[in-house]
C-alpha cells in the first residue's frame, strides 16, 4: 500500500527552485516537526537530487539523496543562519557524496581508471541539444574530474571552496576542472578534438 | 613573446574563468589572435560552461520520503497513509494501481526533469535542436491535442460518476496530483507559446499529458473495480 501511495505522489509541477527558504519550516523542523521537515524535503529535493545524481553519475543517487536528508535531520539544529539555508544544505549534500567516494574502494579505483574507460567509448550520437548531450557525457567522466566540474560549473562553487571540501589544493581543483572540460569537449565535439 | 600552443591550451580554462593574472592573459590574447585552433577550443569550452549552468534539477523516479521518514524515526502517522477503498469489490485495486504505476514510470522515462525558466536557456547560447525537427514535434503535439482532450474528458466524466465510491483520502491525494500535473501542463503550454520550437518543452508537455492520462486511468479503475 505504501508503494501505491508513493506512485501517486511522484508528480510535481514544473517549477523553478524555491526562491526563498522557508525559515519557519527550518525552525520547526529543527525543533522536531516532521511535517515541516517533509515540506523542506519536498522543496529542496529536486536541487539536492540533481546535485547528487550528477556528482555520482547516477549510481546510488537515490540512496545517497536519502542519506543527505537523514543527515539534514540530524544536523538541522546546528544551522545558524550564517548562510542561506539552501547553500548550507547543498554543501551538506556535497559532503555526503564526497564521504561516500572516500570510503568506496570501487569508486576509488575508478578515479584512477576512469579516463581510460572513457576514452575507449565511442562518441555518443548527438541529440542536437548540448545540455542534454552534456548530461550523458558527464556520466562518463572519471569521478574526480566530474565532482569538480559539477561543483564548479554546474553548482557555481569557487576553487577555494572545492579545495576545502575535497581537501585538495586550489591548483589541483583548477587543473582537474580543465581536464574535465577537455574530456567533455572530446566527447561532445569528437571531430574537432 | 608568443607562448607555445600547448602551454596556452593548458591555460584556457583559467583564461575563460577570468582567473589569469594580467600578464598571462595578455600572452594568451596574443596567441589567440594568431591561432585558429585555440580560438575554436575556447569557443567550445565556453559553450560547455554555458550549457552546464542550464542543466535542470531532477527528481528521483520513485518517492524517497517514506524511506527518509522511516530512518529518522518518524512515527507512522506522519507518513500520510494510503487508504484503499474498504469494500470487497475493490480488492484488486492496489495491484491495479501498482501495475499502472509501473507503466506510468516507464512512460515518464524514469527521471522527471524540472525546467528552469526558459529565458535561462535562451541567454546562454546553448545549441538548440534543429528547428525543422522541433517543428515536427510541435506538429505531432497539436495533432494529438484533439485525441488527448477527448481521452481526458472521457476519463474525467467516468471519474466524476464514480467519485462517491472513493475514499476521501484517496480523492484528496488524487486531486493534489492532478492539480500538480495540470500546473505543469499549463506552465509548459505557456512556455511553448513563447518558444514553439523548443523540443525539450514539447517532450515535457507530452510526458506530463501522459502522466495525467495514466493517473486518471488508475483513478477510474478504482471507481469501477474493473
Ligand atoms: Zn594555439
Amino acid at each position: 500500500m505504501r508503494t501505491a501511495l508513493t506512485l501517486l505522489q511522484v508528480d510535481t509541477p514544473l517549477t523553478a527552485r524555491p526562491a526563498t527558504d522557508r525559515m519557519d519550516d527550518v525552525a520547526l523542523a529543527a525543533a522536531g516537526d516532521v511535517r515541516a521537515f517533509e515540506r523542506l524535503y519536498r522543496a529542496h529535493l529536486p536541487r539536492v537530487h540533481g546535485l547528487v545524481r550528477r556528482m555520482t553519475a547516477g549510481r546510488d543517487a537515490d540512496e545517497l539523496t536519502q542519506d543527505v536528508f537523514v543527515r539534514l535531520w540530524q544536523k538541522l539544529s546546528s544551522f545558524r543562519g550564517e548562510s542561506a539555508f539552501s547553500t548550507w544544505l547543498h554543501r551538506l549534500a556535497a559532503n555526503v557524496v564526497i564521504e561516500r567516494f572516500r570510503t568506496d574502494t570501487t569508486r576509488r579505483q575508478r578515479h584512477v581508471d576512469g579516463e581510460g574507460i572513457f576514452e575507449s567509448l565511442p562518441g555518443a550520437r548527438s541529440s542536437g541539444d548540448l545540455a542534454m548531450d552534456l548530461e550523458t557525457a558527464l556520466e562518463k567522466l572519471p569521478d574526480g574530474a566530474r565532482e569538480i566540474f559539477v561543483l564548479h560549473d554546474v553548482e557555481g562553487y569557487k576553487h577555494q571552496e572545492i579545495a576545502d571540501l575535497l581537501e585538495i589544493s586550489a591548483g589541483t581543483s583548477k587543473a582537474q576542472l580543465h581536464r574535465a572540460r577537455m574530456i567533455l569537449r572530446r566527447h561532445l565535439r569528437p571531430a574537432s578534438a | 613573446m608568443s607562448h607555445p600552443h600547448d602551454h596556452v591550451t593548458e591555460q584556457l580554462s583559467e583564461y575563460l574563468d577570468g582567473e589569469l593574472p594580467v600578464s598571462a592573459r595578455e600572452s594568451v590574447d596574443a596567441h589567440l589572435s594568431g591561432c585558429a585552433e585555440c580560438r575554436r577550443l575556447i569557443e567550445d569550452l565556453g559553450s560547455i560552461v554555458a550549457a552546464a549552468t542550464t542543466l535542470p534539477d531532477t527528481l528521483p523516479d520513485r518517492d524517497l520520503w517514506a524511506g527518509v521518514a522511516q530512518r529518522i524515526g518518524a512515527t507512522r502517522a506522519t507518513v500520510t497513509p494510503f487508504t484503499p477503498p474498504v469494500r470487497r469489490r475493490f480488492s484488486f485495486s492496489v495491484l491495479q494501481l501498482a501495475a499502472a504505476g509501473i507503466l506510468l514510470m516507464l512512460m515518464s522515462g524514469g527521471l522527471v526533469y524540472l525546467a528552469r525558466p526558459h529565458d535561462d536557456r535562451g541567454a546562454s547560447g546553448v545549441t538548440r535542436a534543429e528547428p525543422s525537427a522541433a517543428a515536427g514535434d510541435a506538429l505531432t503535439v497539436s495533432v494529438a491535442n484533439a485525441q488527448y482532450d477527448g481521452a481526458v474528458a472521457d476519463l474525467e466524466r467516468r471519474l466524476k460518476a464514480g467519485r462517491g465510491e472513493l475514499d476521501p483520502e484517496t480523492v484528496r491525494v488524487l486531486e493534489q496530483n492532478l492539480g500538480a500535473i495540470d500546473t505543469a501542463i499549463e506552465q509548459c503550454r505557456r512556455a511553448l507559446e513563447a518558444d514553439p520550437a523548443n523540443a525539450y518543452l514539447t517532450n515535457h508537455l507530452v510526458s506530463a499529458r501522459q502522466r495525467k492520462i495514466a493517473l486518471l486511468r488508475r483513478a477510474t479503475a478504482l471507481t469501477t473495480g474493473s
